[in-house]
């Protein structure tokens, strides 16, 4: 199925990867015995798929999708999935950034706990977004791949995360700017 | 690639994002910086959503892989002798593999001694077992209510069969699937018991009158198998015996209540 050279170059490629995998893993079961299976399986999947990976395509971006798609399918997956997620509306209240003084954009940001409960606060699809650009460093088109979404759909999830995000810390810091 | 700027004249807020992720192009970006030199908030707005995006990236990477998971996560990966089923095992491999490496070897030596039959039934139950566990066949309905599992079956056996009203503690359906089994289709009901995966398989009793003795435990493996007026059961799980039991037991309950 694979050759040895296919092989070598898989694990090379997937082993420096294995914190991101585990970490955005844990983001989507909130567990480590799930999201040590789902890696683990992610990987098997993905060596089994490798042959269908292109060369000169984001590796990382590719195995994302497989781990995302696994979770999917996974029983955690099925029930998170039916959580109804209202899509990309721009002009959804909050969409437009009205604040009267410019300081209110500065919020502090030295408040770990604040940040983590929001980020934990965040709905899934619009952290996953958030974790896929700002932690794996990926790029809309490479994050388009992963969701299987149009990059319209990326760059509106990415906004409305982080102005989702501004306001709750806004609301837990009590407006301490 | 974005709006250009809002109605008021400043950043739009999918612009400003895409701004600070490096997506727009680089006409796009000369308008953007032309802008943030005369505009005292979006340059504000820009450094905070700056600030957020790095906070966020510290905040989010909170969850290093235990050392242990990353040995096995590691070891998963290193090139292995070539397998005769060209499968990889997942589920914690590395302790997969030893498992059944133990199970195939007292499975085979239990062949020495033991019915031939049995014995290769046993080793099929337990392959597609490690199958099911492998995760590299899902099964083809996923549901714990026994009202989509049991209709799905409908049509694509030549016998039927019921579930259970009521499971035994902690016990859940998970879905189903086809299987063959000593060249015989089967039901595959998928349970777990207190988080161990359990593979039932209904046969048809008419088929080959097979199936002397199996072996009850093998390397934290068990096989329970009963029969009914018209159906084989059998079930594999490495859960301890007595909760396997008390879910045979219901299978055939929910078999001669009909």
């Amino acid at each position: 199925m694979s050759s040895p050279f296919h092989s070598a170059s898989f694990e090379d490629l997937t082993l420096p990867l294995l914190p991101s995998l585990y970490n955005h893993a844990f983001w989507l079961c909130r567990n480590h015995a799930d999201a040590e299976d789902l890696v683990q399986e992610a990987i098997s999947k993905a060596l089994r798929a490798f042959d269908s990976f292109q060369a000169g395509t984001n590796f990382k971006a590719w195995i994302f999708r497989i781990l995302r798609n696994t979770f999917l399918t996974s029983r955690t997956g099925i029930a998170a999935s039916r959580t109804v997620f209202l899509e990309d509306h721009p002009d959804l209240p909050g969409a437009t950034d009205e604040s009267p003084n410019p300081e209110d954009h500065l919020i502090r940001l030295d408040n770990q706990a604040a940040l983590n409960r929001a980020l934990d606060d965040l709905q899934p699809q619009l952290r996953e977004v958030l974790l896929l650009c700002d932690v794996e460093e990926l790029k809309y088109k490479d994050i388009a791949l992963v969701l299987d979404v149009p990059i319209g759909t990326v760059m509106s999830r990415i906004s409305r995360a982080r102005r989702t995000l501004h306001q709750q810390l806004k609301v837990q810091l009590g407006e301490s700017l | 690639m974005t709006q250009t700027t809002q109605a008021n004249g400043h950043l739009g807020p999918d612009q400003l994002s895409a701004f600070i992720d490096g997506e727009l192009s680089s006409n796009e970006t000369y308008e953007v910086q032309q802008h943030l030199t005369d505009c005292h908030e979006c340059a504000l707005r820009v450094l905070s959503a700056t600030q957020l995006k790095a906070a966020t990236a510290r905040a989010a990477q909170q969850f290093a892989v235990p050392p242990e998971a990353l040995a096995r996560l590691t070891a998963q990966l290193r090139p292995q002798e070539p397998k005769k089923t060209g499968r990889i095992y997942s589920f914690r491999s590395v302790t997969w593999a030893a498992v059944a490496a133990g199970l195939l070897l007292a499975v085979s030596l239990l062949g020495w001694r033991q019915n031939r039959q049995a014995t290769a039934l046993s080793a099929e139950l337990l392959d597609q077992h490690l199958a099911v566990l492998s995760g590299g066949a899902s099964p083809e309905v996923i549901s714990t209510d026994r009202h989509t599992v049991k209709p799905w079956f409908q049509g694509k056996l030549p016998f039927s069969f019921n579930l259970p009203d009521v499971l035994p503690a902690d016990t859940t359906l998970k879905g189903g699937d086809l299987a063959y089994l000593n060249g015989q289709p089967a039901a595959l009901l998928l349970f777990t018991i207190h988080k161990h995966e359990v593979s039932v398989f209904l046969t048809q009793r008419s088929g080959s009158p097979i199936v002397a003795v199996l072996p009850g435990t093998q390397s934290g493996f068990t096989i329970h198998h009963a029969m009914t007026n018209d159906l084989r059961i059998f079930a594999v799980s490495d859960v301890n015996p007595a909760d396997l039991d008390l879910l045979v037991s219901a299978l055939v309950e929910a078999q001669t209540s009909r």
